[in-house]
């Protein structure tokens, strides 16, 4: 120790005031390097993320043309929304399609994944085989949906009148086209989320379900004193992403049914494609875009908060 | 032993067994109806252009017409098709696994001073959902701020959007933290510059991690039908999920039905191969 600092105090007396200077170059060059490493990211995220983003915003006061001019009009966007005829309609839409969706999607990867966890036999079988339709391009799957909807020769109605009930419309049934897609998103997503609770189920102690047993606890009782606990924050967590999702749902309508019967099942941004690329009102548009992030993140905000209570008064 | 909320000997009982029983095969009928728009889609493909058409439930053909799927791969050209996915995807997905392995590797291993300050900035693109920059992002790339050029039509302009993952970073910062820092301290010792110990010490001890996540991102880039839709209006460059279903009102339901089997093939032989990967790279996310 003590030669190490004599060390220093002859390299001090010798050149007083290079080892700062030292110091401060390779401070810098430190800085500089960790900032060459990031330099491709920022670069990029900022071309194509944080940029687009702000515009926007930007662009939602403005009238903007295919190529980019823009002229300022202040908040005639906006004002034009209130007079919207499709606004109603796509709001009430958007919380039919996201109901419909919870009730047929949400509690099934639940079941399945409790359901699962059991089996003693082929449980990778069924581990995949849900799973299976989640990495498939929606827009392919649309065509053998569309068929299968058929009202004509569709398998689903072929497998009605198999069971002596009367043809249905399908996406052409303005009562029915909702559930019809909705059925198709579920199909395409399900399998996901089985398999995240399925891991997380893997995780409770067997243990703990001994005890239970030991402690005379019906089966019944152990799922929901034992397995629904350890899976509430997860459940809660992708009641929100699901929400949101079935909230920007796109092609699906945009393929199958193209917003119809009439406008059942016009979605938000099937309304912004439109208006952005078949009426080139790119700032209307954006208008639209800001008005649902803003809906999207005050849903999730709210959905936190009242999260947050039921814990709390739930911990006191 | 692998228990779950059932005991083995409760299972062995006479209950358990009926439990078991009506569960399996509740998971079996369960699991035909998911796979049924596959197996429709591969029988349909086999049928003659009238039989398609005749009532009744008749999903296996009565005399299969191999044939169709010939001419459903020449007639969509869909060697073509997949090879244009293939370059989209390849190129964003080596893209987004550089830039996100060097940012990561700065934030948790150089840690410069902002660092934070442009994770957030990373985690921010997050919060707001793709659909809600669509538009300007279309625009935007129509006509580049400072470089005033256009990526309509180009790869590039499907590469570049495709490379931004903030959950990529974000998983490989988390990662690379977890490195030992004595392995990286000793590399440092032994001369290594920055780029060194990047090179031959971080990225080959997260060689899984990165296989993980370019399986997650392939995966998920491959099924993208909004934007290339955009940015790729020549046909001759349109990835498969954009030209299929354009293409398809021109044929018989028999060769659409084809068509898309031979389609969804590959993504099914991925996710079945690379199960294990998949999995891990789903729960990554949730995993605490």
């Amino acid at each position: 120790m003590a030669s190490n600092t004599s060390y220093h105090d002859n390299e001090l007396l010798m050149r007083p005031r290079a080892v700062p200077l030292q110091r401060i170059w390779s401070f810098l060059s430190r800085q500089i390097v960790a900032y060459l490493f990031l330099l491709p990211a920022i670069l990029i995220f900022g071309l194509v993320a944080w940029y687009p983003i702000a515009r926007a915003f930007e662009m939602s006061f403005q009238q903007v043309s295919l190529t980019g001019e823009s002229t300022d009009v202040g908040t005639a966007n906006y004002d034009l929304m209130e007079l919207d005829p499709a606004r109603e309609i796509i709001l009430e839409n958007m919380l039919e399609f996201a109901s419909w969706s919870v009730a047929l999607g949400y509690a099934l990867p639940v079941i399945l994944a409790i359901l699962i966890r059991e089996m003693r036999h082929a449980k990778s079988f069924f581990r995949i085989v849900y799973f299976l339709p989640t990495v498939v391009p929606i827009s392919i799957a649309v065509i053998v949906w569309r068929f299968i909807y058929d009202p004509d020769a569709g398998a689903l109605n072929e497998l009605l009148s198999f069971l002596g009930l009367p043809d249905q419309l399908w996406l052409y049934d303005p009562k029915l086209a909702k559930p019809s897609l909705v059925v198709v998103m579920t199909w395409a997503s399900f399998g996901t989320t089985t398999l995240i609770y399925l891991s997380s189920l893997m995780e409770i102690p067997t243990e703990l379900y001994e005890a239970a047993e030991l402690d005379g606890a019906s089966p019944l009782q152990r799922i929901r004193h034992v397995t629904l606990p350890h899976l509430f924050p997860i459940m809660s967590l992708l009641f929100v992403l699901q929400v949101i999702s079935v909230v920007q749902v796109f092609t699906e309508p945009f393929l199958l049914t193209n917003g119809g019967p009439g406008r059942e099942t016009l979605t938000p941004v099937l309304h912004i494609y439109r208006r952005a690329f078949e009426r080139i009102d790119l700032g209307y548009a954006s208008a639209w875009s800001v008005v649902l992030v803003v809906i999207l993140l005050a849903f999730s905000l709210v959905y936190y908060l009242v999260n947050y209570r039921i814990r709390k008064i739930y911990s006191d | 032993m692998n228990r779950g909320f059932l005991s083995n000997s409760e299972l062995k009982s006479f209950q358990g067994r009926v439990y078991y029983g009506v569960v399996v095969t509740m998971l079996l009928v369960l699991a035909l109806a998911v796979i049924f728009p596959f197996l429709y889609a591969f029988t349909s493909g086999l049928k003659g252009s009238t039989e398609i058409f005749t009532s009744g439930l008749n999903i296996v053909p009565e005399n299969p017409q191999w044939e169709n799927y010939k001419t459903a791969w020449v007639e969509f050209r869909l060697a073509k098709l997949f090879k244009n996915s293939m370059v989209i995807v390849t190129g964003s997905v080596v893209l987004q696994m550089t830039i996100s392995c060097l940012a990561a590797y700065s934030l948790s291993n150089l840690k410069p001073i902002g660092g934070r300050i442009v994770m957030i900035g990373f985690l921010l693109t997050l919060m707001v959902p793709a659909i809600a920059y669509f538009v300007p992002l279309f625009v935007t790339l129509g006509n580049l701020p400072v470089l005033e050029t256009s990526l309509l039509d180009s790869y590039w302009g499907l590469w570049l959007p495709y490379a931004v993952s903030a959950f990529t970073i974000f998983v490989l910062k988390n990662f690379f933290e977890r490195i030992p820092g004595e392995i990286i301290d000793s590399a440092k010792i032994d001369g290594a510059s920055s780029l060194q110990t990047f090179i031959y010490i971080v990225l080959p001890l997260s060689r899984s991690i990165i296989v993980i996540l370019s399986i997650l991102s392939f995966t998920g880039i491959w099924r993208e039908y909004l934007l290339p839709l955009l940015i790729i209006s020549n046909p001759e460059e349109q990835p498969i999920t954009v030209r299929l279903i354009y293409l398809a009102d021109n044929y018989g339901v028999n060769i659409q039905m084809a068509a898309a089997f031979t389609a969804m093939v590959p993504p099914l032989l991925v996710a079945i191969i690379l199960q294990r990967f998949m999995r891990d790279g789903l729960t990554i996310g949730f995993s605490k």
